[in-house]
């Protein structure tokens, strides 16, 4: 009686550590995999879902702690359920990239019309500001108060045109292009008080 | 060939004006005349001769 316990007991020793050893390479090899799958689009998702990439992460570290601590079967019972999430962050991740790049090409179409048009904006009113400050009167259509509050509002639209193109030339084009509009807006405005109606 | 600026400002010349009622128009001072013939060199050859319908940029 006693042997038949003591053989029962080494056979489901025996039987749990084959199982076990069974378990270890596909737990290896689903970690291995699943590590190779985040690899692929890490630097993208960095950029465009780190919040959801450090969950991913912090996921891969529980189930290499399984694979240290040898719990194969939590390995394998785990990845799958994990490498469905690193697939619908890698979809999410594509999403929103494609969606930033059709950003970036419509601000940088927009930025190409703009900053052709504000430099001859610029020169334009420039000119007429420089005339008019030599001029002993101004014209009918213009009182000093209006001729002061334009010379000021044309610095300012130089210093922010100045600060559009920097951020354009680093990069943050959609920034550099809703500036750039507000330059315009007032560079009309200033065209309109100097009454410079635009070439016919 | 430099390409016109749109924000460029003309007058087209009127039955009576001068160079210096352009000026006083637009710069209110018609002593500025000079500005207008230096922008209009290329249809001006005398500040006294203008003629009706003539384009002028008005810097």
């Amino acid at each position: 009686m006693r042997f038949a316990k003591v053989f029962v007991a080494l056979a489901a020793t025996t039987m749990m550590l084959i199982g076990c050893a069974s378990q270890k390479e596909p737990a290896e090899k689903a970690v291995a995999q699943i590590e190779s799958s985040v690899a692929e689009f890490r630097a993208d998702a960095e950029k465009y879902a780190s919040d959801e990439l450090k969950n991913v992460d912090a996921s891969i570290t529980k189930l290499k702690n399984s694979l240290a601590d040898k719990d194969y079967s939590m390995v394998v019972k785990a990845a799958p359920a994990l490498a469905s999430t690193i697939s619908s962050l890698k979809q999410t991740v594509a999403t929103k990239k494609a969606d930033a790049e059709a950003l970036m090409a419509a601000a940088t179409a927009e930025w190409g019309e703009v900053s052709a048009q504000v430099p001859q904006m610029v020169e334009a009113i420039q000119s007429r500001v420089d005339t008019l400050g030599k001029s002993r009167r101004l014209p009918a259509n213009l009182d000093k108060a209006t001729f002061e509050t334009v010379k000021t509002d044309f610095e300012s639209l130089k210093t922010e045109w100045t600060e559009a193109t920097a951020q354009f030339a680093s990069g943050e084009a959609d920034a550099a292009v809703r500036k750039a509009r507000e330059v315009k807006n007032k560079g009309d405005l200033i065209l309109s008080k100097l009454g410079m109606t635009p070439a016919a | 060939m430099a390409t016109e600026n749109p924000y460029a400002q003309y007058h087209v010349v009127k039955k009576g004006d001068t160079l210096s009622k352009i000026a006083e128009e637009y710069y209110g001072d018609k002593m500025l005349y000079p500005k207008i013939f230096e922008a209009n060199k290329d249809v001006l050859q005398d500040p006294n001769k203008i003629k009706p319908g003539q384009k002028l940029r008005i810097p």
